[in-house]
């Protein structure tokens, strides 16, 4: 055996050459390493249908014969069956002095290798994914709890008046559904659930016999009630918060009206902060199809009605015209969140 | 006797081999060994009175650092996109790759395996992947290869395009 052959069999490579198409005689003896594969009196190596792998890789090393490439083309690993155990190979095929050449190695101390350092970084990135589960699943666990216990001291703040924790809770419920159909984010989305709750705590500053009076307001009960919007404000204010400024906002601007009309600045149009106009759409709406000290629970179509009629006026058209493509699950929400 | 080759894509650990040792050799391992290179195995099928041989093709799974060879899939007649929504970034990755199949082998016959259904309550799929799920506009299996769940209708229901198209 030349020196050659030994070296190539010593690192389990098996060389052949192309006689016919799929059958390749053997340069070097075969490996043992690749023994189990063949029968002993194998001589030479068909690759037919037995050999998915190479059959396949054939097809290049066809391509790269027929340019007469020098430098190997690598078929990448793959992995034999063979008596229960799987054994892993690699082909690579080269054009050397006119001869289409192929080795096959055997290459399991390479796969062993790369396999060792795949299986760790796999490892670790699973690790690492399942730690931000974690984490997101903590932080949803602190906003939720956050949530509930600004709407219990937004239930209390809010007992002096109709303000039930019911309607407190819808209106949140609401401005989401009208955020998410924006297409805001996941983050916005909650902020506003958080947030438009709290558009009238400043109530809290207002005086029973005007918060309660059944009839209409005389002139200067009414400037006194409409200071509840500032108050809400000033309490919302400087918490360095991202959702507190947007229920800062809400509180100061839900009483706004998109032509110009409304308190407490006669904001118009979209110089009134978005979150805002929302809450106003959907105070109103849960306002209106339910009883108040002034008024019964108007059925769906009045409420429509009437806020159709605001729309372009006291409230943005279109959020309104979005308000009413949404209607459906705005409704599955009056109908699910009672007190 | 026809031949179908078939390969499964996706993202690595979403339960690609799991899935093909169910189907071929009724195991599963819970121990994640992740798969290097290639590996084929075959299973003789029957489907509409033909006999039919699948040749599995196992391709390593993606990650950002290691991509599917394309060339893996030269003569496949239908392919596998598995996610595990457990892991909903697999999705994504399923995405991709389905793009990828179509630009080099064409609109060929795939099915979409969301696996790991034993662990249903621990899914959380968007919204948007829904959406983007309902937009591939391929059949949706949700399989379960440890409990063997939906898992023959995956590689059925595969063949069964195969055959038709
Ligand atoms: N609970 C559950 N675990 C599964 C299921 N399928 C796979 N697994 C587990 O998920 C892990 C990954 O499974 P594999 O089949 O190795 O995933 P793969 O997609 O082949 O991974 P790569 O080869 O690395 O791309 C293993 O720990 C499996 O036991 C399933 O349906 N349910
Ligand atoms: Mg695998």
């Amino acid at each position: 055996m030349t020196l050659l052959a030994r070296t190539f069999q010593g690192f389990n490579q098996w060389v052949l050459r192309e006689v016919s198409e799929q059958c390749f005689e053997p340069i070097t003896p075969r490996p043992q390493a690749l023994s189990p594969l063949f029968k002993l009196d194998d001589e030479f190596l068909h690759i037919g249908e037995q050999w998915p792998f190479l059959l396949h890789f054939l097809y290049d090393a066809k391509a790269h014969w027929i340019e007469q490439h020098a430098q190997p083309l690598i078929s990448g690993i793959w992995l034999e069956d063979c008596q229960g155990k799987e054994i892993a190979l690699e082909a690579s095929a080269l054009y050397v002095d006119g001869e289409s050449l192929l080795i096959v190695h055997e290459i399991e101390r390479k796969y062993g290798e790369t396999a060792y350092r795949l299986q760790s970084s796999r490892d670790h990135l699973l690790v690492e994914e399942e730690l931000e589960r974690e984490v997101a699943r903590r932080t949803r666990q602190i906003i939720a709890r956050e949530e509930q216990i600004s709407l219990c001291l937004l239930a209390a703040a809010g007992c002096r008046d109709e303000e039930t924790g019911a309607h407190i809770r819808r209106i949140g419920l609401y401005s989401a559904v009208m955020a998410e159909a924006l297409g805001w984010g996941i983050d916005q989305v909650d902020h506003i659930r958080m947030a438009a709750p709290m558009h009238d705590i400043g109530k809290i500053g207002i005086p029973d016999y005007i918060l309660q009076k059944p009839g209409a307001l005389e002139n200067d009960e009414r400037s006194l009630m409409e200071t509840h919007a500032a108050i809400g404000a000033s309490m919302l204010s400087d918490t360095g918060i991202e959702m507190m400024d947007m229920a800062r906002d809400i509180a100061q601007c839900h009483h706004e009206r998109w032509d110009g009309s409304g308190y407490p600045k006669g904001l118009r149009g979209e110089e009134i902060p978005i979150a805002a106009r929302i809450t106003a759409i959907v105070d109103i709406y849960d306002a209106l199809v339910h009883k108040r000290v002034y008024k019964p629970a108007y059925s769906e179509e009045k409420t429509y009605d009437i806020m159709s009629s605001m729309s372009g006026s006291h409230l943005d058209p279109r959020l309104f015209e979005l308000f009413q493509q949404n209607l459906a699950q705005i409704q599955a929400i009056r109908q699910q969140v009672q007190d | 006797m026809i031949q179908k080759k078939i390969c499964l894509l996706g993202a690595f650990s979403v339960g690609k081999t799991s899935l093909i040792k169910r189907y071929v050799d009724s195991i599963f391992e819970e121990k994640y060994l992740t798969t290097v290179g290639v590996k084929i195995d075959k299973k003789l099928v029957e489907i509409e009175r033909q006999k039919v041989m699948m040749m599995i093709w196992d391709l390593a799974g993606e990650d950002d650092f290691c991509k599917l060879q394309v060339s893996y899939l030269r003569g496949a007649s239908g392919y596998i996109l598995v996610g595990d929504p457990t892991r909903p970034h697999t999705l994504d990755r399923l995405f991709c790759l389905h793009k990828k199949a179509q630009k080099n082998i064409g609109n060929i016959p795939a099915i979409i395996a969301l696996n790991k259904h034993d662990l249903c309550n621990q899914w959380s799929l968007s919204f948007a992947h829904r959406e983007e799920l309902e937009e591939l506009q391929q059949p949706i299996l949700n399989t379960s290869a440890k409990t063997g769940d939906q898992v023959q209708s995956l590689f059925i229901d595969l063949a069964t395009q195969m055959l038709s198209n």
